[in-house]
Formats: structure tokens, C-alpha cells, sequence
């Protein structure tokens, strides 16, 4: 038909010009999708998210979360009606005496009103104080029955440790804290240390990580016989019963944690330390220690800034709100002269155990060593830092972190049960096995240890 | 003949069309088998560039599962997995050792016994007293008490369950803490004999002997919480007492009623009196057949027990009955304070308590320790509405914490609420108010170190 309009040839070359045409349009669009499917062209989507949204649109009511792996159907009360088909009897739980269904959140109240913190003043722990070591002497003289020093060497010690109020998110994760808790009381028990647990939110604005800073500073001024803190974190366990912690080393210190110097000050990086597990001397400088460490942790915009310039500032350390433990490694690398002299960053025991290094060991230990040497042959603390037994994931696979805590509580339970002739059938057992028999002369019977009444445990003689 | 001519011409024309007649239509005059090769090569390049297509849009798109998509698979499995792990880690079973041998069963013709007999139990513990004067029996001129408690070693069987397993071990962590007393916490079962309830006689016994630096040893259940922080148990008026437990002495005697006595929360003097108790008392524990008769026992004779195996509580009651003359004059049934406190009575008294009285009462007015008898949290089922339960557990709990936090300056908001809010401003002079608030002072006629 063109033809007969331009000519033969011109036809021709018309429609040549047409395919050729054709032939690039097409080409053009294939790449365009190859590219949109490899690179993504942001808002414009990708050919996965269209598929997504196609599925969706068609099948809406069967759309599986992402992410929700260690949810109770049954329990949870805020989902989309699409999970909640499956629920069953959550109208009659209220007069049912089945724990199953029940949903906590049903039962809890706050009276009141939240706390306003006034936004313009900055933020601060608390009235600054500047003469505690006094204030502290003073009240020490006053009150002879509560010194803070049990023995010449051994300082009165207050371990604080906690979790949230609220029931774990993992249905396992109370159970864990349990066991976490009955590990750090028999350690306690063995050394003559008190504990405080706490489950209460002191400071709404310091929430997360941050919250062990005004409970510290709120503990140190209402326990002046307390002559050290140590703040152990929940999931963190004792692994070695045997050790005492040597505190004539840190008479002159007032912080001590695990951790490097060269990593700290050399390198600044953020793994450098571990606000894990760590020791506060009660003095006027651990309160303006505490004064300059808070600033980084107020909730929301400030959090978020430190967080960048601690990422910018600290090696490796991954983009995410400043922690404490960050602003604590930025603190001392760029104001040691103020602070390094009385911080001691012990790396001679595990005062913090990394548990992704010692966990498979543990037979090799039991084989090898003996408690009370605190280092890598027999770690005093497992941490289980990244595991987050208590949420809903954490960093690692949830099957590792659980059957390595069970293990690391076995072993160090072993320690305590072999006091009373027993011992756990496994690492991985809960069961129990009897080492010794019973006697009917219990008190010639020594436990293996020397735990039952050891040194570190003597009340002087003159106290009674 | 010209017609024929052209005919044969139109059709030679017409089968045999060539290349080069005029270019209108060239498709139309190609011979058929090219035409079908053509044909074919097109279907060919259709088919590979189909498929090349579906593989590019599989490596965009993934649609390898019709339905679901591969990070919704990996999904699937992990909770899956995750599942199982729970699963497992809620049972009650073990890994099987293969080298360890079968564990020999229970021989109901030997009499079971706590341990071989010893009888120079006061002696012995007197002489390593003496020989050891660093680890005293009364320090400050208290008696050392140990507070035992404990719960089953494997999850419960709801989070909820180990939620209030926890708060309850803070509970009782602030009681001793303020109070200097010490804490074991027991997940072990020693005795796989004196599984459950009866689990806590060899755990007294075995603490006894290991520690005769104790005075006391003070039993409380999993499921008590301390309720008046202040309240100091006056062990003096049981300077001739060996055994102190909560109860009614004329539902006892009188009633033989089998609540007459709870074993909840009982202190035991470290002495051969109670060794030899703990003796008499074991034997209805064996698991199985022995357990069981033993229950029937119970059920007959004492009043308004349901039939169910022996339990602890109903066969002390029936030891102390039927033994009466051998054991009562060193047993003091408590009743004027709640060493152990009922309670539904008692939970929906809070706010009247806190308007009307004040801590370190321990009686009716302000309960020393209310006892959640029948919620087994833990467990699957209650004998009480699940609701009703954990409303009070949350209540007394928040009623106790008060009072700890009380010297911190906070306070819950609300019985029912986990967050706190100030009640004293933060000051440069903190101690006074330690002086004014902490239980230890002695002001509220507390003394320790």
C-alpha cells in the first residue's frame, strides 16, 4: 500500500526503517526490564514488589508475615484479622482457668500520667552533686554497723543486674532469665555478694540500653555501704564459681571492665570494651563519670545523631542509635587524660566472656583445668551478647544461643551441685546424678572446691 | 489454442512462482517447502526468546513457587525450625546417654530412706561450730537463716508461667537482701523418687548437713511472695522450738482437717529433732504405688481431702496427729502473723491496707506473705479463673515492690502497673532520706551488717 503512495523503493526503505524501528523499541524494553529487575529502580519498584503486590491483590487474606518467627498465635491480641482466624476461645478466657490463651496485656494498668520531661533543659541524670566523697565518709562514720568493707580485702559489693517488667516476647525467654538469675544468686551466695534485680524503668527518656545509667547513679547514692557495683547484664552467666574476683588489684582504680587498651585507645573500636559486665567504685567520680556518659543516651533525635558520630568516629562499628557501650569506648579515647587513670580495662580473666569462643570448649575444659582460674581455661563470665534470648530475634540462630545457654549454665550448676554430691548428667541434661554417696558423717565429707565454706566467705571472728 | 496457452501459462505462473517477478507480494510466490522451513525457523526464534524471557524474569522475579515467594519460604522454615526447638526445649526429655545404664526401678519392699541414720547430729554440728568461728551461727546476734525455694528444671508449660516464676525469685531476692538472709534456689531434682512436692525434704536435709553454720532453714514455695517488706520474724519466741509452720492448732487436733497446716512457708531448726522428723515424714513420698496408697491413707482420715497421691502437707498433718506426743512440744503452730497468707482474702485489701496501716506488721493488717495456693501459673490449668490469678499475683507483687522502691523515691502507678513514677524528687543531699527510708535502718528497730 505504501508503494503506491512514495514508490517501490521508497516503500522499501520505509518499511526497512519500520523494522529496524520495531526491532529497537523492543530491544530498549528488554533492557529496561533486566535493569529494573537486577538494579531496582527505587520508587518506581521492581518487578519482585510488583509480583508482590500482584499476589497480594489477589491473595490478601494468606499473606504470611515476614520476620514474626517466634510468635504464639494464640497470645497475640494486635494482629490483622487475617491471623486471627486462627485464635481460638479468646472471648472465654476471661473465666477460663486455662493459662494458654491468656493475653497479660488484658490485665495491666498505668494510673496517672507519663512524666514530661522539659524538652528545652538538656538532659541530666540528676542535681549535680559535687561532694559524695564526703557526704559518703561522714554517713560511713555515723553507721559503724554497715562498713563498707567486710574484710581488709574484701569490699561490700552490690551486683545489679535486670530485665524488662513485661513478659519476654519469646515464650522461652523468662525461663532463661530464670535460670540466669538462680545462676548469679548461687555465685553471690558463694561470695558473699548481694544482689539487686531490677525490673523497674527508672527514666522513660533512657530506655533500652541506657536504662542501667540513672538506676547506677540511683543505687550508688541510696547504698553508700556499698563500696562496689558491679552491673551484669541478664544474659550474661557465671562460669566459673570458684573465682573471686581480685580487688586488691583495683585499689586504685574506680572502673574496671573487660577490655583492651590498645583497642580502646589505639584503635577506638567499638568491641574495644564490654559495659556487659564491669565494676563501679562508689565515689564522687563515678558520679561525674556517669554525668558525662548519659549525654549520648536521651531517646529519639539525640540518640540518633551520637549514633552517627559514634559510627563515624568508633572502627567497625555498624550504623544503629548510640549505646552505651560506644559512647563509652568515644568517651575514653578522646578524654583519656581526665578518665584513663582510674579506668582499668582488665583482659587477665574474663570479667566478660565472649560466649562464641568458649562454648564448645566446655568438655575440653572440664578435661583439661580446674575452677578458679577465671581466663580462657575456665572463663569466670559467658556473655551471651547478640543472643537476645528475651525478644523475638537476635543475632545469632535461636537453636545455638538456647542449647549453648542451657550448656553454660550446666557448667557452671555442676560447680554448685558438686558441693551437695551431685551433678548434671550432661552438659545438655537437666537431670541430676549423684557423685557421692550419702555418709553418715556429712561433716568429715569436704566438697572438691572448697566451696561450701570458703575463705572469701569468713565473717570475722570479733563480729558476733 | 491461445486460451489453452495462456491457461498453461497463469498456471505455471502459479506453481512455480520465482524471485523475480515484481516485488508486490514475495511471500505469496515462495515455494511451499521454503515457506514451511521459514515458518519453523520463526517458531524456533519464538521459543527461544520465550524461554529466555522466562529465565530473566525467574532471576527478577522468582517465580519458581506459584504462591509464594523465596523469602517467605526461608520464612516457613525458620519457624518451623524454631518451632521444634521450643518444642523440644519444653519437654521433659533428656538426650539419651548410651553408655549410661537403665536406671533400676523402685523396689517397693526396701523401706526408702533419706540417707543413712545419723544420731550425734547435734554434737558434731556443735563441735565444727567451735572449730570453726569464722563461719558463726549468729551473726550480730541474729541466727543465719537460709531461705530455700525452687521450681521444676524445663520451661512451664506458658511463658506466662516462668514470667511470674521470675518476679516471684525478685520478690524474694529484695525480702532477703534487706534482711540478710541468703537464698538457694533449687532446679534440681535430687530424688528422682521425691519428684514434686516431696522434693524439697531431701533438699532440707542435704543443705542441713552441708551447712551447720545455719541456724534456720526456711522452706517457701514458688508461688509465695513477700508482702511486707519491713516485718521481721521473731525468731526469739522459738527459742524452744525446732519446727515453726503456719496453721490452726484446733483445726488440727479437733478437725484433723487436712488445711490445718501449710507447707508453704516453714522454718526448720538445723538440729537432729529435725533430721529425725524429716525421717519419719519421708516415707509416704515414694513415687508410685507407695505414694499412692499412702494417699488413700490421708484421704480417710483427714477431714476434706480430695483423693489425690500423698502430698507433704497432708502427711505432716497426719505424722503430727498420730505422733502427737513424740513431736508437738517442739512444733509452733503460727498463726498470729502470715508466715503464710491465703490469698484471696487478702489480695483485694491492698489499697484499704495502704490508706489504713503501714509495713512490718505482718498480720491481717498488712500480710507478711500472701500465698497464690492453687494458681499453679506454671502449670496448664488452675483451680481459679486464670484472670482472677494474675491480676493479684500482679497486684502483690507491685504491693511489695513499693515498699523497695520506696527508698529509691518511686512508686508503681497503679497495683496493676509495671512503670513507676517519682514520689521524691532527686536531691544533692540523698542520705538523709537514706537514713529516713531504708528498712535497714534502726529506726524501724532493724539492725544488720
Amino acid at each position: 500500500m505504501l508503494d503506491d503512495w512514495l514508490g517501490a523503493r521508497r516503500g522499501y526503505q520505509i518499511r526497512r526503517a519500520m523494522r529496524h524501528g520495531k526491532v529497537t523499541v523492543l530491544c530498549l524494553l528488554m533492557t529496561v526490564v533486566v535493569l529494573r529487575g537486577t538494579i531496582g529502580a527505587g520508587r518506581f519498584g521492581t518487578p519482585e514488589q510488583d509480583f508482590h503486590d500482584l499476589r497480594d491483590h489477589f491473595y490478601s487474606r494468606k499473606r504470611v508475615e515476614p520476620h514474626r518467627v517466634l510468635e504464639e498465635v494464640s497470645t497475640e491480641s494486635g494482629r490483622s484479622a487475617s491471623a486471627q482466624s486462627e485464635s481460638t476461645q479468646s472471648s472465654s478466657s476471661s473465666s477460663s482457668n486455662s493459662y494458654e490463651t491468656f493475653d497479660i496485656s488484658k490485665i495491666l494498668v498505668d494510673e496517672g500520667e507519663e512524666e514530661k520531661r522539659d524538652p528545652s533543659k538538656p538532659y541530666s541524670l540528676g542535681p549535680r552533686i559535687s561532694d559524695w566523697d564526703e557526704q559518703r565518709a561522714e554517713w560511713l562514720r555515723n553507721n559503724p554497723d554497715f562498713p563498707n568493707f567486710i574484710r581488709p580485702n574484701k569490699p561490700r559489693v552490690l551486683l545489679v543486674t535486670g530485665s524488662s517488667p513485661k513478659p519476654c516476647e519469646n515464650p522461652v525467654g523468662d525461663h532463661y532469665l530464670l535460670k540466669a538469675i538462680k545462676n548469679k544468686i548461687d555465685y553471690c551466695r558463694v561470695h558473699g555478694i548481694e544482689i539487686f534485680y531490677n525490673m523497674a524503668l527508672l527514666d522513660a527518656e533512657m530506655a533500652g540500653f541506657w536504662a542501667k545509667l540513672p538506676l547506677i547513679r540511683k543505687l550508688l547514692l541510696s547504698h553508700p555501704e556499698i563500696e562496689f557495683l558491679w552491673w551484669m547484664d541478664s544474659d550474661a552467666m557465671f562460669t566459673d564459681m570458684a573465682f573471686e574476683v581480685p580487688w586488691e588489684r583495683y585499689k586504685d582504680s574506680n572502673f574496671v571492665l573487660h577490655g583492651w587498651n590498645e583497642m580502646v585507645y589505639d584503635q577506638k573500636n567499638w568491641i574495644g570494651l564490654n559495659t556487659g559486665s564491669f565494676l563501679l567504685r562508689n565515689c564522687q567520680w563515678s558520679l561525674d563519670l556517669l554525668d558525662v556518659w548519659a549525654p549520648m543516651g536521651p531517646k529519639g533525635k539525640i540518640r540518633e545523631e551520637a549514633g552517627k558520630i559514634l559510627t563515624r568516629e568508633l572502627k567497625d562499628r555498624p550504623v544503629f542509635e548510640a549505646d552505651d557501650q560506644s559512647a563509652m569506648v568515644y568517651l575514653l579515647a578522646t578524654q583519656r587524660d581526665r578518665w584513663g587513670e582510674k579506668v582499668y580495662l582488665e583482659s587477665a580473666y574474663y570479667l566478660h566472656g565472649y560466649w562464641g569462643i568458649l562454648v564448645d570448649r566446655y568438655e575440653e575444659m572440664i578435661e583439661n583445668y580446674h575452677p578458679g582460674l577465671g581466663d580462657h581455661r575456665w572463663p569466670l563470665v559467658t556473655h551471651f551478647v547478640g543472643c537476645k534470648p528475651c525478644g523475638k530475634f537476635g543475632d545469632y540462630p535461636v537453636e545455638r544461643c538456647l542449647k549453648q545457654m542451657d550448656r553454660a549454665f550446666n557448667f557452671g550448676d555442676n560447680q554448685i551441685l558438686q558441693m551437695y554430691g551431685f551433678t548434671h548428667k550432661s552438659l545438655a541434661s537437666r537431670r541430676v546424678k549423684r557423685i557421692r554417696n550419702e555418709t553418715g558423717n556429712p561433716l568429715e565429707v569436704k566438697d572438691e572446691l572448697g566451696l561450701l565454706h570458703p575463705a572469701f566467705k569468713a565473717v570475722k571472728a570479733s563480729a558476733s | 489454442m491461445g486460451q489453452d496457452g495462456l491457461a498453461t501459462q497463469k498456471r505455471t505462473s502459479s506453481s512455480l512462482p520465482t524471485t523475480a517477478t515484481n516485488g508486490r507480494h514475495p511471500s505469496r510466490l515462495l515455494p511451499r517447502g521454503r515457506q514451511i522451513q521459514k515458518t519453523f525457523n520463526n517458531i524456533k526464534i519464538t521459543i527461544l526468546c520465550g524461554f529466555v524471557t522466562i529465565l530473566v524474569l525467574r532471576g527478577t522475579i522468582g517465580v519458581g513457587n506459584l504462591g509464594s515467594s523465596d523469602a517467605d519460604a526461608v520464612n516457613q522454615n525458620l519457624i518451623e525450625e524454631t518451632n521444634r526447638i521450643l518444642a523440644e526445649i519444653r519437654s521433659d526429655s533428656d538426650p539419651i546417654d548410651p553408655s549410661e545404664p537403665p536406671e533400676a526401678d523402685i523396689n517397693p519392699n526396701v523401706t526408702y530412706t533419706l540417707g543413712p541414720k545419723i544420731s550425734t547430729w547435734d554434737d558434731d554440728r556443735k563441735n565444727w561450730l567451735e572449730g570453726n568461728p569464722e563461719f558463726p551461727n549468729y551473726v550480730n546476734g541474729k541466727p543465719k537463716i537460709l531461705l530455700l525455694t525452687g521450681s521444676q528444671p524445663n520451661p512451664c508449660d506458658n511463658a506466662i508461667g516462668d514470667h511470674y516464676l521470675l518476679k516471684a525469685v525478685k520478690n524474694k531476692i529484695d525480702y532477703c537482701r534487706i534482711h540478710g538472709i541468703e537464698i538457694v534456689y533449687n532446679m534440681a531434682h535430687l530424688d528422682k523418687e521425691l519428684a514434686g512436692y516431696w522434693a524439697k525434704l531431701p533438699m532440707i536435709r542435704r543443705l542441713m548437713l552441708s551447712h551447720p553454720e545455719v541456724e534456720w532453714i526456711w522452706w517457701m514455695d514458688s508461688d509465695a511472695l513477700f508482702t511486707d517488706m519491713v516485718f521481721e520474724i521473731p525468731l526469739s519466741k522459738y527459742a524452744n522450738y525446732n519446727l515453726v509452720i503456719h496453721g490452726y492448732p484446733d483445726l488440727l487436733f479437733d478437725q484433723k482437717s487436712w488445711i490445718a497446716l501449710n507447707t508453704g512457708s516453714f522454718l526448720f531448726r538445723n538440729c537432729q529433732w529435725s533430721l529425725d522428723l524429716l525421717d519419719a515424714w519421708a516415707p509416704m513420698g515414694p513415687k508410685g504405688p507407695i505414694r499412692d496408697e499412702a494417699g488413700k491413707i490421708l484421704t480417710a482420715n483427714l477431714k476434706g481431702r480430695p483423693a489425690f497421691e500423698a502430698d507433704d502437707q497432708s502427711a505432716l498433718i497426719y505424722l503430727l496427729i498420730s505422733q502427737k506426743d513424740q513431736w508437738m512440744d517442739k512444733v509452733f503452730v503460727e498463726n498470729s502473723y502470715y508466715l503464710h497468707g491465703y490469698w484471696a482474702g487478702l489480695v483485694d485489701r491492698y489499697e484499704e491496707m495502704i490508706e489504713k496501716y503501714h509495713p512490718g506488721l505482718g498480720d491481717e493488717r498488712w500480710p507478711f506473705v500472701t500465698h497464690f495456693v492453687g494458681c499453679k501459673p506454671c502449670g496448664s490449668y488452675g483451680d481459679y479463673p486464670v484472670e482472677r490469678c494474675l491480676r493479684s499475683m500482679e497486684r502483690a507483687f507491685n504491693f511489695a515492690d513499693n515498699q523497695v522502691l520506696k527508698l529509691y523515691g518511686f512508686s508503681h502507678r497503679g497495683l496493676l502497673s509495671p512503670k513507676i513514677r517519682r514520689i521524691r524528687n532527686e536531691t544533692v543531699t540523698p542520705l538523709e532520706f537514706v537514713d529516713q527510708f531504708d528498712v535497714r535502718r534502726p529506726v524501724h528497730g532493724n539492725s544488720r551488717s
